[in-house]
């Protein structure tokens, strides 16, 4: 059963937020910091646990072409790259992320389009353009270091020869 | 198993692409990625630049709209650049997962044998786990948790050894040197306690005076600073945009006038495109497009590593959701973005029905495999999480 399932359990439909304490029941991480797996301790909060879905999908029923995704041990980090890039495509009506409790480590993100496209292929789409765009990073990224070293290098040993005539 | 084959050629056991086909697939994939880079730059600029701006000419811009980077220095210990057309999302993803997110190694059990020194046995093994260790290799660890071992072994961790003993009349400091690292690693590098300074002695640890000793067994294992900062590859991460404050992001606080009372960054304002004039109207759509980023290294990892390291670790975070998202959320047990899990335990993501990440893009295998062969380390989605078989 996934959490947002549960979320709803009291018939009250209307709600898309979790109770805060239905999340502390739901996240051992209030109840202990670590776990072990094997002999290995594990911190909560910052590693996946294997029982549980890293993104867990809702769709939101009163809202056409909606979806809430539930991302676990996440954080801003993707929170805000997913749902701000997600403001750039023309088919996406509405996008936003919230943690609904700083000691949980997870995020909700919300989004709507126009029914052209599911939302879950816009955030796989996203996504897909984020990967692209740091490959680009990178390989200029990679060229312009090796291109600034040797310039440094060289000046320093100009330096020290200008130091050291000898 | 080390990893001895040359990272640009594919694995024997990997379908796509052929050894032949390498150069060709890079050169369809850099036309791929420009399609992409423009398609995506058309939206957004109808979406927020008008072209009265951005048509005046810019001349540290001279890729013509292409997500670039110039350096303005680099040594051994810092990355100091800017990043040009790039997004203020990406932009600041990229730095926190530089902070947090990329795995290095660090001592993180003491086993105490003993220890008669001033200091108590928890304020050494705390200064222990403070010590930067080499961090180059340690995609050939496993996390400690994925292994099937017992506490620790070869695979999962370095054991450092820390013997002292004072016997002479002068106080005796004990540094980082004085760690021997155990046999066995899988490579030459991981583990090793940075030494940088001109006397190669690395961190001090404790002094002893006669009679007192030291003994005690580091257990250094990969991890990430979102667990503990002492796993964090940088000592700090500068990150600016827009020096001038053009996009009023920043709201300064001031007694009587804010230009008299704050310091300006002549130098950062007019590598950005120089000071607004008096009269310049707010432009309500302008958003930020160049970002500078100074990356300083404890030691672990170069400056560049930290960077590339950042870009890979944010790309599998991303091709997580990808797998994720399209593999109808039935990988309850597989995903773990960031590759904070290890793929040799659940047989990897290679062998999944769909190949790994290869088919969602109409095949086109070198988006994911070939694109980063000139980063000197494993590609994002060549290497084992998202590629072919396991290659280590």
């Amino acid at each position: 059963m996934n959490a947002p399932d549960r979320w709803l359990r009291d018939g009250s439909a209307t709600s898309w937020q979790p109770p805060i304490a239905q999340l502390i029941e739901d996240n051992p991480n209030a109840r202990q910091r670590y776990r072990m797996r094997g002999n290995h301790l594990v911190r909560h909060s910052v590693y996946s646990n294997r029982n549980e879905e890293k993104i867990e999908v809702k769709e939101d029923t009163r809202v056409p072409s909606t979806t809430i995704f539930t991302f676990n041990k996440e954080d801003h980090t993707l929170g805000n790259l997913i749902s701000q890039r997600l403001h750039k495509y023309p088919y996406i009506l509405f996008s936003a992320y919230k943690v609904p409790h700083p000691l949980f480590a997870m995020f909700e993100l919300r989004v709507t389009t126009d029914g052209s496209i599911t939302p879950r292929e816009a955030v796989t789409k996203c996504c897909a353009d984020v990967v692209r765009d740091l490959d680009v990073l990178q390989q200029s990224f990679t060229t312009e270091w090796l291109g600034k070293r040797i310039v440094t290098e060289g000046e320093a040993e100009r330096q020290a020869r200008d130091q050291n005539p000898n | 198993m080390s990893r001895s084959q040359p990272h640009h050629s594919p694995a024997p056991s990997r379908p796509h692409p052929p050894p032949s086909d390498a150069h060709r697939s890079l050169c369809a994939n850099t036309s791929a990625i420009r399609s992409t880079v423009k398609h995506l730059r058309d939206q957004t600029v109808s979406l927020a630049k008008p072209r009265s701006r951005s048509t005046r000419m810019d001349p540290y811009d001279v890729e013509g709209g292409a997500i670039n980077v110039r350096f303005l220095h680099a040594d051994s210990v810092r990355a100091h650049f800017i990043i040009q057309n790039f997004n203020l999302e990406t932009a600041n993803a990229l730095r926190r997962v530089m902070l947090a997110e990329i795995p290095t190694m660090a001592i993180d059990v003491v086993e105490v044998m003993d220890n008669t020194s001033v200091l108590a046995d928890e304020f050494v093994c705390h200064r222990l786990g403070l010590i930067p260790l080499i961090a180059k290799g340690v995609e050939d660890l496993l996390y400690s948790r994925d292994c099937d071992c017992e506490g620790y072994c070869e695979q999962c961790a370095v054991v450092l050894t820390l013997n002292a003993k004072c016997t002479g009349r002068d106080i005796m400091k004990v540094f980082a040197r004085d760690l021997v690292v155990s046999a066995g690693r899988p490579n030459e590098d991981v583990g090793n306690p940075v030494i940088v300074d001109p006397e190669r002695q690395g961190s001090s640890i404790v002094k002893l005076r006669k009679g007192q000793a030291i003994h005690m067994r580091c257990i250094a294992k990969k991890g990430i600073a979102k667990e503990h900062a002492k796993w964090a590859p940088s000592a700090a991460i500068g990150f600016e945009y827009d020096p001038a404050n053009k996009l009023h992001h920043l709201d300064y606080w001031y007694e009587d006038d804010p230009k008299e009372e704050w310091p300006v960054d002549h130098d950062r304002i007019n590598l950005d495109g120089g000071a607004p004039t008096e009269d310049e109207a707010f432009n309500y759509d302008a958003v930020p497009s160049r970002f500078f980023f100074d990356v300083e290294t404890v030691g672990g990892l170069d400056p560049d590593q930290i960077v590339a390291e950042g870009i890979k670790t944010l790309q599998r975070k991303l091709a997580g959701v990808i797998q994720q998202l399209q593999g109808g959320g039935d990988g309850a047990d597989g995903a773990d973005f960031g590759g904070a899990q290890s793929p040799t335990l659940n047989g990897g993501y290679g062998a999944a029905p769909d190949q790994g990440y290869t088919t969602p893009y109409g095949g086109n295998a070198s988006v994911w495999g070939g694109a980063n062969a000139a980063a000197g380390g494993t590609t994002p989605y060549g290497a084992t999480p998202y590629g072919g078989g396991p290659s280590w």
